[in-house]
């Protein structure tokens, strides 16, 4: 048998329990080839059970351990691992759970995994220097207009079932976790200082941002938000916006477009 | 062959430890670390991989490169792991003798080989790839494992140091790895030891293990046991003052238990080679 031949039956017994391999395994002094072989046949499915759970330690918790076994289970069966490094294993599990008909109807579960998956992408996220406030004020008040701004690689906007981060939040201080509620809330994710941080946005908030992160002039944001609530003038609202950005350390750059 | 000299007495640096390493500085010589868990695009490990890289030397070990696996190489990983050895500037890169998948998929284990003419040609060629591809000789790790195949054609020593000298690589001899697949693979371990090229070897690694009824597993959650340490003393007075490491990967104790075992192997490493300059002399 070629080594490549070898290898192929060697995965197929971990993956699929195909016994072929059990033939080219000499026998073992203390037990027999398929104890042996057992060996690597559970440190798979242990191993990468593992990496689930740290990676998602909250929806483990929200689960409870015979659920989250078993979405474990059904997401190891559904594919196996193509990521070289174990940090990106469980990069798909949110999309998994959208799809699998056992999970698909579980919303806040499904949400929680996102939640979960963006704090690890924030986490990893490249690095970029970030600005303060400070250096805007150089700009004069009549370039304020074309002011388009450039975001940390870690900022995330998702949109939730509305109750996701209070979810977490109460399972991570081991509090018995609300409903989720209808309807979906706004939740930026960044890295801050080396560690992922998070916080709710209004929807007003959640529209500039959405609009700065494609670029959009700072006037164009004023004109959007004015549209959508024209009983206000909106640049001091953006410039709100803004000013905590800065804070929370979102932004890596500005410029002045034409 | 210009061998690196010894390194001291490392431990493998690990996230639960980050802390008191940057607080306190231990007294470890350098530290090992794994290659995939700082092939990230950015963030915190990076961030403090440069910091502690500021006050200790490095050696990264990486558990992804699939050495035996008929796959094509991964000229993505490979270019990765390049990159990261350019930033850090490790003292020498290791991996093990094994394969983690193929077809594209990654089992994210280390695999074993069977010990073939074929798998030694197959391996030997990639070592060369690999050594050209990074512009350096790396340090190739035994690894424990818990089936043997029929298809063998040599021991596993005997493999590897044809191994060695066939793609001119350096060798990680990892004592407790002798040690678990002697018992699983009823073998000798002191042959094993005693066939390694002594102009090979450049680090050691010893860990502790999980012992089942019939066999034992390389966990790296336990300390080492006596036997190991016993092993690793022969190991000395073979090879003398070579790189050694502990690793712990599960079950963290305390870091001045750590500490406790990394002086152990600094007294067990200066009898042994004391005795063995005595013997020469």
């Amino acid at each position: 048998m070629t080594l490549s031949e070898l290898q192929a039956r060697f995965q197929a017994g971990i993956l699929e329990n195909d016994g072929k391999i059990l033939a080219s395994i000499a026998d073992p002094r203390k037990t027999d080839r398929t104890t042996s072989f057992a060996v690597y046949y559970d440190a798979y499915r242990i191993r990468l059970a593992e990496f689930l759970s740290n990676d998602f330690p909250m929806l483990r918790s929200y689960l409870r351990s015979d659920a989250f076994g078993r979405l474990v289970g059904d997401y190891i069966l559904s594919a196996p691992s193509r990521q070289r490094n174990a940090r990106w294993y469980g990069a798909r599990l949110p999309e998994f759970m959208q799809r699998a008909a056992r999970w698909r109807t579980k919303t806040a579960a499904i949400d929680l995994a996102r939640f979960e998956r963006a704090l690890s992408n924030a986490f990893d996220a490249a690095d970029a220097p970030i600005i303060s406030v400070d250096a805007l004020s150089d700009i004069c008040v009549e370039d304020w207009p074309r002011i388009a701004f450039e975001f940390h690689p870690s900022v995330e906007l998702l949109d939730l079932a509305r109750g996701t981060a209070e979810v977490f939040g109460s399972l991570a201080n081991e509090n018995e976790p609300p409903a989720i509620q209808h309807g979906e809330e706004a939740i930026v994710f960044w890295r801050e200082v080396g560690q992922s941080s998070y916080r709710l946005v209004a929807e007003d908030e959640r529209l500039a941002l959405m609009e700065a992160r494609q670029g959009k002039k700072f006037s164009d944001i004023c004109a959007l938000l004015s549209f959508q609530a024209t009983d206000q003038d909106a640049a001091p609202v953006v410039a709100g916006f803004l000013s905590q950005w800065f804070s929370d350390g979102l932004v890596t750059r500005f410029s002045l477009e034409d | 062959m210009d061998k690196p000299s010894s390194l001291g007495f490392g431990l493998g640096l690990r996230p639960v430890y980050y802390q008191e390493i940057l607080e306190k500085k231990p007294r470890v010589d350098w530290f090992e670390v794994i290659s995939e868990n700082y092939m990230t695009p950015g963030g915190r490990p990076l961030a403090i991989l440069e910091r502690i890289r500021a006050d200790y030397p490095i050696v990264m070990h990486g558990v992804s490169l699939s050495l035996a696996s008929t796959d094509p190489l991964d000229l993505g990983y490979l270019r990765a792991l390049k990159r990261l050895a350019d930033r850090f500037q490790p003292e020498w890169i290791s991996d093990h003798l094994c394969w983690t998948g193929v077809h594209g998929v990654n089992l994210h284990d280390l695999l074993p080989i069977p010990y073939t003419f074929e798998a030694l040609a197959h391996v030997v060629e990639r070592i060369k790839r690999i050594q050209d591809f990074l512009g350096r000789r790396i340090a190739i790790e035994n690894v424990s494992s818990y089936v043997a195949f029929a298809e063998s054609e040599m021991n596993e020593w005997s493999f590897i140091r044809e191994m060695a000298e066939r793609s001119d690589c350096w060798l990680l001899l990892d004592v407790n790895n002798v040690f678990v697949s002697g018992f699983n693979h009823d073998f000798d371990e002191a042959e094993f030891i005693d066939a390694i090229p002594v102009e090979r070897v450049v680090q050691f690694h010893l860990a502790g293990h999980t012992e089942h009824v019939t066999h034992k597993i390389d966990t790296h959650d336990q300390p080492i046991c006596e036997k190991v340490w016993s092993l690793y003393e022969r190991a000395c007075r073979r090879f003398g003052r070579i790189s050694t490491m502990i690793e712990r990967d599960d079950n963290f104790p305390a870091f001045e238990e750590l500490l406790a075992e990394l002086d152990r192997a600094r007294s067990i490493a200066a009898f042994a080679i004391l005795t063995m300059e005595e013997v020469a002399a």
